[in-house]
């Protein structure tokens, strides 16, 4: 479970969290150190933010190399890559949006099911259809 | 004149000194929160309403707009290879069958792709902000014309390919 530390201001923190105190009539940049993640319970929260960037760069690459070199591992590829991307970006409008606890439980997983399916579908279309990109050159002949 | 805190010496396995560990989780405070006010029918005091929108505000809720909306999209395609009859080639005839001009073909490909550059080309704005560059303000409204420069023209070249 997360545990908050909070700052115990009756002892004056010796600049644990935040540091840059300016001296009076200093105007410019302040440097903020954040709290490091070594003071979460758990550093899932961590490792998730780092997945989503490295697969939005791994989205970026594809993009060109599904139309440079359009085939079947590039299908897959993308499949796989946009259906982690959307569910993800999906998930932080939720957890904006959708409130209280029970609610937002059953939008992530409703959001789940029909990722899977999508993903599902996706795969299927690559496998007993055309695929993603030889369909994106088809539709773009039309 | 150094200050101790007493908790220094008696939990010395908490990295951080003059920390204390609080009884709920964030998680917890959300729903306390949340509970507390939608019960209450308190009004809200009007914010995007008033607020005066600017470039930065504006495109990231376009990104997320966008996001939504090419998402809502592969989720479609996505279940329509699953639940619809027929081959991706048969419905494409029928499109043909249709017999639409040209310029509407036109801009309809500029209508799918307007939303998928704008995506990119801000998302990479959004992996250099989180690389820690061109957080300054100036820096933000400089990259945010050339996003959308960026969309139009990539946008206009792939809809007349």
């Amino acid at each position: 479970m997360a545990v908050l530390l909070r700052l115990d201001l009756l002892c004056g923190a010796q600049g644990a969290f935040l540091q840059g105190r300016p001296t009076p009539g200093w105007t410019g940049t302040q440097h903020i150190h954040l709290s490091p993640n070594r003071h979460s319970g758990s550093k899932a929260a961590s490792l998730h933010w780092t997945s989503e960037r490295v697969v939005n760069v791994l989205l970026l690459g594809l993009l060109p190399a599904a139309y440079l070199d359009p085939c079947a591992a590039m299908d897959y590829s993308l499949a796989a890559v946009l259906t982690l991307h959307s569910p993800w970006g999906l998930g932080q409008v939720v957890t904006d949006y959708v409130h209280g606890d029970a609610s937002q439980k059953a939008a992530k997983a409703g959001l789940l099911a029909l990722s899977a399916l999508t993903f599902a579908g996706l795969c299927h279309f690559n496998y007993r259809d055309v695929g993603i990109c030889k369909a994106v050159a088809m539709l773009w002949k039309l | 004149v150094g200050r101790h805190c007493l908790r220094a010496h008696l939990s010395p396995q908490l990295y951080v000194r003059n920390a204390i560990p609080m009884g709920t989780t964030a998680k917890e405070e959300m729903e306390r929160f949340w509970n507390k006010n939608t019960s209450s029918n308190r009004p809200v005091s009007p914010h995007i309403t008033i607020y005066s929108w600017s470039l930065p505000m504006a495109m990231s809720i376009c990104h997320r707009g966008t996001g939504v909306a090419l998402s809502g999209g592969v989720y479609l395609f996505g279940l329509s290879a699953l639940l619809l009859p027929g081959n991706f080639e048969s419905y494409l005839e029928f499109v043909k069958s249709l017999s639409l001009g040209p310029s509407l073909i036109h801009t309809a490909k500029f209508a799918l792709v307007f939303p998928l550059m704008y995506h990119t080309w801000n998302g990479i704005r959004h992996l250099m902000w989180d690389l820690g560059k061109g957080l300054k303000i100036t820096q933000l409204y400089q990259s945010g014309v050339v996003v959308l420069v960026l969309t139009v023209l990539s946008s206009l070249g792939l809809a007349a390919m």
